[in-house]
């Protein structure tokens, strides 16, 4: 009995001393944690509830929800929201069939080929956003870019098209420079998930009879499902706070047709120093994101 | 179980990363421009250039400057050489031989990001001593805010005293303080390609020796410029802010309207006038409405061959020999700068003034030391010369004359002064919601250029930017 008890304390003594070690392992990333990301967030949260500006003498004014409810009147926000959402609709579907597919066909590829496909979709994403731009921006000018000189050279266009000037067209050019910055990390995360597919089990299959079609989707696509949820996420996430190509391309322009939720917050809180109405943008955004972060999980789940 | 925890884990995560970061700015203006914006707004009076000979002697500042001792920070806009750090370096030396105890860190800015970085730094608690740029943001922005010294005292000097009077007018805030000691000025003018315009005839509509022309004429002349070919010939440029000031005083000079009113408490741009203007340009062949580029964009391209005639265009853009010799095209084309077209002969230039603010961070020995530099760059008799034309631009004294003499530039330094800096009007971006009204103006442009009615956008811009000088007030 007295044994026991011993090694009880003994075990318990480790415990404590694991789980001690475990929070100063920690430590270091719980501070900047909390310091660049709880506290922040908290601090945006509340200041969405005041009319908090830039001033020396500037007093930041408690005015409860004024701030959500301005949000819905003003056409503007609602505008970049539709158009933020117009972005996650069809980027997120985008970016996961084409990296699934260009995925399924690389991956039985030979070490230095899959190589090459992996680095040539990859480097947009670790090429600079700003040098990107500048060639995107070159691709669709609208007095010498190349969309327009192969568009009057194949004849599918008569006058040169103003790609970004015009709005019929521009939101739909940023989705496209996003798509190809977007695909690159699920393409490596789908070559990876697919490559470590248990092989007896599609060997089992196709001696059952499986076709290639059954194959995929009664085995290979239950057993990425995980990667897929992945992958979602982080693509509706960076979706829903693209930034960087709006403000280096059209501010926002033409009309507001690029605008997105992200560049208005900044416009609002870095242009017009309106800090609680643009951190009340930021808490909608989340709640938006959150929620359709559930969903997916919920829909993955089912599956 | 675990998984409701990881649910809710990863949902609390991506909450996160969201508000993190619409909690501390966005990372992405961090990243470098890609674009020329150094056109920014700014007007004054124009005075005509200087007459009498500066014959101060040289001031005794090791004495005075001895007894300084501070670390102060001098953060500067693109002002010509003052965003080149061998320049600049080269002045502060100047500075330090007089001054000798105190240090001076420069951090160069660009138009792009610099106001995001000044925000932040000031919301941060750590703004600059100093920052070079215009009343636009010194006077009507960081200054109405409360945030800048009062310089009243450097305007009380012999050289403060002689600062033209619409310039001293455009430094002084709404409460009689003054927020900037400038330092130079500029006329923002328009530029044509004249060997295009000679190709296709259509130098007979301009008076090349004064660099005028009728609004008649210059209509008749885009005419014949596309009629010759170049199908592209000028450009109403409206993707943002940058160099948005040749757009308004195109717009405003054809028929002789304004922007504001003389208080600058009211913004005024939907008049007959200005409509008839607007429709006249955008019926024009060969002019473009163009929400794809900017102010430094347009010029790029004109200096490319793409456009026959900038908007965007001012003493510096004359004198700039990066790509081409000054005063020609990339193909060798040359560039005749031209005052805005109008229909009474009376063109008002939209100009630029500069210098030096002080941010109140609370201590007077830097903020003393701070002065101190501002006046020895200013307005020292040994060293403001070099100081204005480390500027590329114009004094804003009569009496420092000759600061080109000798120069490569000083025939089209000349010429400006002698034609463009006596035209310029006044200088409206310190009117209270600013920003918003300048953002309205190029949406406005934006909007007309997609088939918008004119008379009802021109409206919408009156309604909204005057909505905004009531929120700011």
């Amino acid at each position: 009995m007295a044994k026991s008890s011993n090694m009880t304390s003994r075990s318990k003594a480790l415990v404590r001393r694991e789980t001690r070690s475990a929070w100063l392992f920690l430590l270091p990333n719980m501070i900047f944690f909390v310091g660049f990301v709880v506290i922040p967030m908290i601090l945006c949260i509340y200041t969405s509830f005041f009319d908090s500006t830039m001033g020396k003498d500037a007093q930041d004014t408690f005015i409860g929800f004024q701030n959500y409810v301005e949000l819905w009147k003003d056409p503007i926000f609602v505008r970049s929201l539709k158009n933020t959402f117009v972005i996650v609709i069809v980027s997120v579907p985008v970016v996961c069939v084409f990296s699934l597919w260009v995925a399924a066909l690389i991956y039985k590829m030979k070490g230095p080929v899959l190589s090459t496909f992996r680095c040539v979709f990859y480097l947009p994403v670790v090429t600079g956003s700003v040098a990107v731009t500048v060639v995107w921006k070159w691709m669709y000018n609208n007095y010498y870019g190349i969309f327009n000189y192969v568009g009057k050279g194949l004849g599918l266009i008569d006058n040169n098209i103003n790609w970004l000037g015009d709005e019929r067209f521009a939101l739909w050019c940023i989705i496209l420079i996003l798509l190809t910055t977007s695909v690159g990390q699920p393409i490596v995360l789908y070559v990876s998930a697919l490559g470590n597919v248990d092989v007896s089990l599609v060997e089992a299959s196709e001696v059952d009879g499986a076709t290639h079609l059954q194959q995929f989707w009664k085995i290979k696509w239950p057993l990425i499902m995980p990667t897929t949820l992945y992958i979602l996420v982080i693509t509706t996430i960076n979706s829903f706070q693209c930034f960087a190509l709006i403000q280096l391309l059209t501010s926002g322009g033409p009309n507001h047709s690029t605008d997105t939720v992200m560049y208005y917050i900044y416009y609002s809180a870095f242009k017009l120093y309106r800090y609680g109405y643009g951190n009340a943008m930021g808490v909608v955004l989340a709640i938006f994101i959150a929620l359709l972060s559930a969903v997916q999980f919920k829909l993955a789940k089912e599956k | 179980m675990k998984k409701t925890v990881k649910k809710v884990l990863a949902l609390g995560l991506s909450l996160i990363m969201v508000l993190s970061l619409a909690a501390c700015g966005s990372k992405g203006s961090d990243e470098p421009a890609q674009t020329q914006e150094t056109q920014e707004t700014q007007e004054e009076q124009a005075p005509a250039e200087p007459a009498a000979e500066e014959t101060e002697p040289a001031a005794e500042e090791e004495a005075a400057g001895g007894d300084l001792s501070a670390s102060i920070t001098l953060w500067t806009y693109p002002i010509g050489n003052w965003g080149d750090s061998a320049t600049v370096e080269s002045l502060i030396a100047s500075f330090n031989a007089a001054y000798p105890g105190v240090t001076v860190t420069v951090e160069y800015l660009d138009y792009t990001n610099g106001d995001d970085q000044v925000n932040t730094a000031i919301e941060g608690g750590q703004a600059p001593d100093i920052v070079m740029e215009g009343p636009e943001r010194l006077v009507a922005n960081w200054g109405a805010r409360g945030l800048m010294v009062d310089l009243s005292d450097l305007f009380a000097t012999e050289a403060g005293g002689e600062i033209y009077e619409s310039v001293e007018k455009a430094c002084k805030g709404s409460d009689g303080k003054y927020y900037e000691y400038p330092l130079c000025m500029v006329a923002h003018c328009m530029a044509i390609n004249q060997t295009m315009f000679e190709a296709a005839d259509a130098m007979q509509y301009i008076d090349a020796e004064n660099h005028t022309w009728t609004t008649d004429d210059f209509f008749k002349a885009v005419q014949a410029v596309y009629d010759s070919g170049q199908q592209n010939v000028g450009a109403i440029y409206c993707s943002g802010q940058g160099g948005d000031q040749g757009t308004r005083a195109i717009i405003n000079n054809l028929y002789s309207s304004t922007f504001t009113n003389a208080d600058h408490t009211a913004y005024t741009a939907n008049t007959p006038e200005n409509i008839k203007a607007l429709e006249a340009l955008y019926a024009q062949d060969g002019i473009n409405f163009d929400a794809s580029i900017n102010g430094g964009e347009e010029i790029t391209l004109f200096r490319n061959g793409t456009l026959a005639m900038a908007f965007c265009w001012n003493a510096a853009q004359q004198t700039n020999s990066d790509n081409a010799p000054a005063g020609q095209t990339n193909n060798g084309d040359t560039i005749l700068p031209m005052l805005f077209p109008s229909d009474d002969g009376k063109t008002e230039l939209c100009g630029g003034i500069w210098g030096f603010g002080i941010f109140d961070n609370g201590d007077q020995a830097k903020i003393d030391a701070a002065k101190a530099f501002i006046d020895f760059i200013c307005n020292d008799p040994g060293q403001v010369k070099e100081s204005v034309k480390a500027s590329t631009y114009f004094p804003v004294r009569p009496t420092l004359t000759g600061i080109y003499d000798g120069t490569e530039i000083a025939d089209t330094m000349n010429t400006f002064s002698a034609y463009f800096m006596p035209s310029m009007g006044d200088y409206y971006q310190v009117v209270p919601g600013w920003a918003e009204a300048r953002t309205e103006w190029w949406n406005m442009l934006q909007r007309i250029g997609t088939g918008g009615d004119v008379a009802t956008e021109v409206e919408t811009f009156d309604t909204n930017a005057n909505a905004a000088i009531s929120a700011a007030n």
